[in-house]
Parts: C-alpha cells; structure tokens; sequence
C-alpha cells in the first residue's frame, strides 16, 4: 500500500513539475510561445473538452450504465484506498504483555522444531504475523507424502503446536494448520 | 552510557537469558565515546532491552520477558522499559 501510494505521489510530483517549467517558461516568454497555448501545448486543448461534454452530460442525467458502473468502481477503489491508507500499520513484533515483545523470527523459531517432530510432516512453511492486539497469527503449511490422511495431520500438528505454545508461554490469537500433499523428491526431507 | 551499562548487566544477571540481542535491521545499542552498549537502546523517555533466551526454557517466555523488565526498570530511574525477545538459543542440557 506504501509503495502504491509512494509511485502515486512520485508521478503527480512529476506532473506538477512539469506544469511549472512549463508555466515558468510561458510567464517568462522564454521562447516563441503564448501564455493561451499552454493548455494545446500541454495537450490538455482536447481533455478539456471532452471533459466539458462529458460533465455535460452527467448534469443532464444522460450516463450510460457503463459509465455508472466505472464510476461506482472508482468510487469505491478511492474508498477502499483511503481506508488502508488509515488503516495503522501492521506492528513488526508481536505483543506478549504490557511492555514485553517476542520477534517473529524467535517465535518462527520456537515453533518450527515442533512441526517437524511430527513423523508425517516432510516439510513444513511457517509465516507468524504480528497483530495490533497481543499475541501472533501463525500459519503452518505442512508438506505430506501422497495418500496420507492429510486431515489427522492437520490435527495433530495443530495440537502439538498448540501444546508447545502453552508450555512455552508464546501467545497465538490466531492458529492455523494446512496439509499439502507434495512429492518427496521436492522436499527438504524424503524419509522420516 | 553508564544506564545502558547498569541494564545490561542486569538483563544478563536474569536467568534464562542466553546474551543480550543485536537488533536486525537496525543495531540495538547504546553509543557513547568510543565504545558501545550491544542489546539496550537508552532513550530520552524509554530504555528498550534486547535479549536472547535460552532454550530449554526455566519459565514461559512472557514471565521471564516480564522478569527482565521488572529488574530493568528498577534501574532506570522512570523511564518507560520495553523487552523485546529477540531471539531462542537453543543450549544443550548439561544434565545430559
């Protein structure tokens, strides 16, 4: 969202630089131009009046559907961006209690051992979120062999992880488990 | 700097604390004349301490983050004390 914003700002930046050389230029006669070309000279001569017709006939009740519809969807991408501009953001570490922080990479560290104890698991992928409230969101994805029962797994790890959590103190607000099957030949381990 | 000194050797007299933490994408320290404080960032208004636990752990994480706030706190004269577990040092059980 950052960036977006960012490369937003860079060329409305880059516009109103423009329109000041521009400008500067036509006060200061600095060539052979007229102050009332600019707007040709910019190749605004054109937007101008298509915009003119165009307000015309939005005042006059005369939109097609299309246009109804493009322009709920700019108003509603204008809205969705203003409220994750607002949004505050996402803080990096995660909040055990009042003044205390566990980064993610210690709790990434803490939990992976534990996924890979368990003897289906060949791989595993951990991604831990850090919330505005306490506690961390981690997401396990745990690579199985083909035709194991994916769902026990899933059970199994979840409440490993679970288990480990609660001895070691590390709040999660949010867990969740996901088994994929994958082939052996493409995962850090082959035989367990 | 004689703070950040004072914290540190506190943090480290905490059992369960493996080091004190270097920060990851910026140095956690403490700069001074010459020398530096690795693991406590003091300032104006809030010291912030970075540790490393120990692993297999003596109490759960938050307690012993909570520990090392507390004694922390204790030393520097108001300051709002922030821990942050930075990193687990996973160290070989000596009853083994």
């Amino acid at each position: 969202m950052r960036i977006f914003n960012r490369i937003v700002m860079i060329l409305l930046l880059a516009g109103l630089v423009y329109l000041g050389i521009a400008t500067i230029v036509y006060i200061f006669e600095l060539g052979p131009y007229q102050l009332e070309d600019l707007p040709n000279a910019l190749g605004f001569g054109g937007l101008y009046e298509g915009l003119n017709g165009y307000l015309g006939n939005i005042e006059s009740g005369n939109v097609g559907p299309l246009d109804v519809v493009v322009l709920s969807a700019i108003a509603l991408l204008g809205l969705v961006l203003l409220i994750l501009e607002l949004k505050p953001p996402t803080p990096r570490r995660v909040r055990m209690q009042q003044g205390t922080y566990i980064t993610r990479r210690a709790v990434e560290r803490a939990v992976s051992p534990v996924i890979e104890q368990e003897p289906e698991v060949l791989q595993s992928n951990l991604k831990v979120k850090a919330q505005r409230r306490p506690g961390a969101k981690v997401e396990v994805r745990a690579s199985i062999r083909p035709g194991e029962d994916a769902r026990s797994v899933q059970s199994e790890v979840q409440s490993r992880v679970q288990q480990h959590m609660a001895e070691t103190g590390i709040p999660v607000s949010d867990l969740r488990v996901r088994a994929n099957e994958s082939d052996p030949r493409q995962t850090k381990t082959r035989v367990k | 700097m004689r703070l950040a000194r004072t914290v540190s050797e506190a943090a480290l007299a905490t059992e369960g604390v493996y080091s004190l933490g270097t920060g990851r994408y910026v140095e956690a320290a403490t700069y001074g004349a010459g020398e530096k404080v690795t693991g406590v960032v003091v300032g104006p208004d809030e010291v912030t301490v970075h540790i490393v636990v120990r692993y297999p752990l003596p109490e759960p994480i938050p307690a012993l983050a909570e520990r090392v706030r507390e004694r922390a706190a204790s030393r520097v004269g108001g300051r709002a004390t922030t821990v942050v577990v930075e990193d687990l040092e996973v160290v070989p059980d000596e009853n083994l």
